[in-house]
């Protein structure tokens, strides 16, 4: 077995006492990249839920893929608990996520991926509750340079609704009747969302708001990407949900860094082909604009012929592997 | 916030004292991802045949556990991700029945290598049913475990397609919502079909009927009276999800499954033990 092939090195880190399974995807070229005084950052993925590392439709793997292709190093992590990472998850996994308890570890692997890999700074990448540790993780840990957040969400969940709720949603989706009753409903909510002004209903998560207030103010960049969501009206919400995406945007301040942006096509899950592509597209943009490569000569010129052509970058990289590029993990242990 | 370093359930697990060791196994075109869990001196060797595709995702923390599970108990196991899936290598649209089920060969031989004094068992769940019996079948292993296994991959595919519609019928409202058969349709019409976020071919799809579990393998029974190796055959109840159909990812994969891999490993170590004693697997 080994360790490492084409692009691809599997790496262990210390999750403060735990140990946690990754893949590090080597950028191209080994270019180096500017964070304004010639250093390079770093990409890390944390879990989505329970789902490991690779995330739905291995998703993760393609965009970690691109990302270094792009040049910049890209870290997948399982955080303790899940994937093939050492711990225990709690049964509460949800209400431990939406109360920043993985923060500290995944502000130890940010720091430790710096020590690493010479690296200024990391950007965390989240999808859906993984949106949620990733703004924990950054707020935690000063070594965050910025945010790529897709599907976030800013209030407290129900893990798992009652049965009698789940059946009348069921019902509504499914009959005429019910969807008429469902819009009726949603009405009714609007109104009361209109008295009640631009204040976030009760369920938000305020501690989660005063770190995006932490982040954001000071300035990091963030990406955040939205799906359409349930009955929902292109970027705007369903009718009678609180438009968050408006809010965390407005709360982000004057010296907002906040790219907001619609990913039209793409499900919650951003792994059907639509959605994967249009993330890469953004992230692609979104790190030339705010972490502009430093030395565009050393890019492997395929590299940027793929890049130039907005070809999706090939999800899995071929098994041809030259051993001599593998293994700087192994070389540094 | 929680306090700082005690966020996370982070004591060690009871069954971490086994090495995990995750590689890279090259395959034709393909690397597999694998990981070992290592026993100094293991009463029998065992080799996880995952369930397809997307199922792996779902189900994936309590098919680690139970390879924890099983090294606690002195077993030494593989597990790994299909060629063109998860950590692994390869286009998925590309890949057959064939070359999953030569990924299963080859694994099994690398295993049994490490220490051929001991039994090699096969286990499946799912589609890895399929593939780990009829890699049985073909005379490979010393003994079988089979979880949910369908009749053919047909079902399996099937079945991920159940839960995925189940899934996307979660964000549509009226007539944007459509059935499974609206999607089978659309395979048999010629049309590749994008499951969460893997593409089926139209061939896997063909294929997938004529790709089935072996005759033998219908009941214990029948593989009693077929095969001189030991065959241990559970069918998972809905209590078992996501191992089984249905579930909630994110809540029922945290759930404790130690009804089902306590009787599972009870007979492994039977059977080991038996080994040991001198009864010849094959």
């Amino acid at each position: 077995m080994r360790e490492c092939i084409g692009t691809r090195e599997l790496m262990v880190l210390d999750g403060l006492g735990v140990r946690l399974q990754g893949t590090y995807h080597r950028p191209a070229g080994g270019l180096s990249v500017a964070t304004g005084a010639g250093d390079r950052v770093g990409v890390l993925f944390v879990n989505s839920l329970s789902l490991p590392r690779a995330a739905s439709g291995d998703s993760a793997v393609h965009w970690a893929n691109a990302i270094a292709a792009l040049g910049y190093p890209a870290f997948r992590i399982d955080l303790p608990g899940l994937g093939d990472s050492a711990g225990q998850a709690s049964t509460d996994l949800l209400d431990r996520i939406n109360d920043g308890a993985f923060a500290p570890v995944a502000a130890g692997a940010i720091k430790e991926l710096e020590d690493r890999f010479a690296l200024s700074g990391v950007i965390v990448f989240g999808h859906c509750a993984g949106s949620v540790s990733a703004v924990y993780a950054g707020a935690a840990s000063s070594k965050c340079k910025g945010l790529i957040l897709l599907d976030p969400y800013f209030h407290l969940p129900q893990a798992k609704r009652p049965r009698l709720r789940e059946e009348l949603s069921g019902w509504a989706r499914r009959s005429k009747l019910g969807g008429m009753l469902s819009n009726a409903y949603d009405r009714t909510r609007n109104v009361a969302m209109k008295v009640r002004g631009n204040t976030p209903p009760g369920n938000a998560n305020m501690q989660l708001l005063e770190r995006w207030k932490q982040l954001t103010a000071a300035g990091i960049p963030v990406l955040l990407l939205k799906a359409p969501g349930i009955k929902a009206q292109g970027a705007k919400p369903r009718v009678g949900e609180f438009d968050y995406i408006d809010y965390v945007v407005k709360l982000a301040g004057r010296r907002t860094r906040v790219s907001a942006e619609f990913v039209e096509g793409a499900d919650h899950s951003f792994a059907n082909r639509a959605g994967r592509e249009a993330v890469q597209k953004h992230i692609s943009e979104w790190l030339g604009k705010n972490f502009p490569l430093f030395d565009h000569k050393s890019v492997k010129s395929n590299d940027l012929a793929k890049h130039a052509s907005d070809e999706p970058v090939d999800l899995k990289e071929s098994a041809a592997v030259s051993d001599e590029q593998c293994c700087a993990l192994e070389a540094g242990k | 916030m929680r306090e700082q370093g005690v966020a996370v359930k982070t004591q060690l697990h009871e069954n971490e004292q086994a090495e995990e060791r995750a590689g890279y196994y090259p395959v034709s075109g393909a690397h597999l991802y694998t990981v070992l869990h290592e026993v100094a001196e293991p009463l029998a060797r065992m080799l996880l045949v995952g369930p397809f595709a997307s199922e792996r995702h779902n189900s994936y923390l309590p098919w680690v556990r139970w390879a924890r599970y099983l090294a606690a108990a002195n077993v030494e196991v593989l597990r790994y991700d299909y060629r063109g899936v998860g950590e692994s290598t390869g286009n998925f649209e590309t890949m057959t029945f064939a070359d999953w089920g030569e990924d299963v060969a080859q694994l099994s031989v690398w295993l049994k290598e490490r220490g051929p004094q001991v039994p090699l068992v096969l286990h499946g769940l799912g589609l890895g049913a399929v593939l780990s019996g009829r890699a049985f079948d073909a005379g490979i292993g010393d003994a079988l475990l089979l979880w949910s296994a369908p009749a053919n991959a047909n079902q399996a595919l099937r079945q991920t397609l159940m839960r995925w519609v189940g899934l996307e019928q979660i964000f549509k409202f009226g007539d944007d919502r459509k059935s499974a058969s609206d999607y089978i349709r659309k395979l048999e019409q010629g049309s590749p079909l994008e499951v969460d976020g893997y593409t089926w071919s139209v061939k896997l799809w063909q294929e997938s009927f004529d790709f089935a579990l072996p005759a033998a393998l219908a009941s214990e029974e029948s593989a009693a009276k077929a095969y001189t190796r030991p065959v241990r055959m559970v069918k998972l109840t809905r209590d078992a999800a996501p191992l089984s159909k249905g579930g909630l990812v994110g809540f029922d994969d945290l759930k404790d499954f130690g009804w089902l891999y306590a009787p599972n490993r009870e007979w492994l170590v039977a059977m080991a033990t038996k080994g040991s004693k001198g009864i010849v697997y094959a």
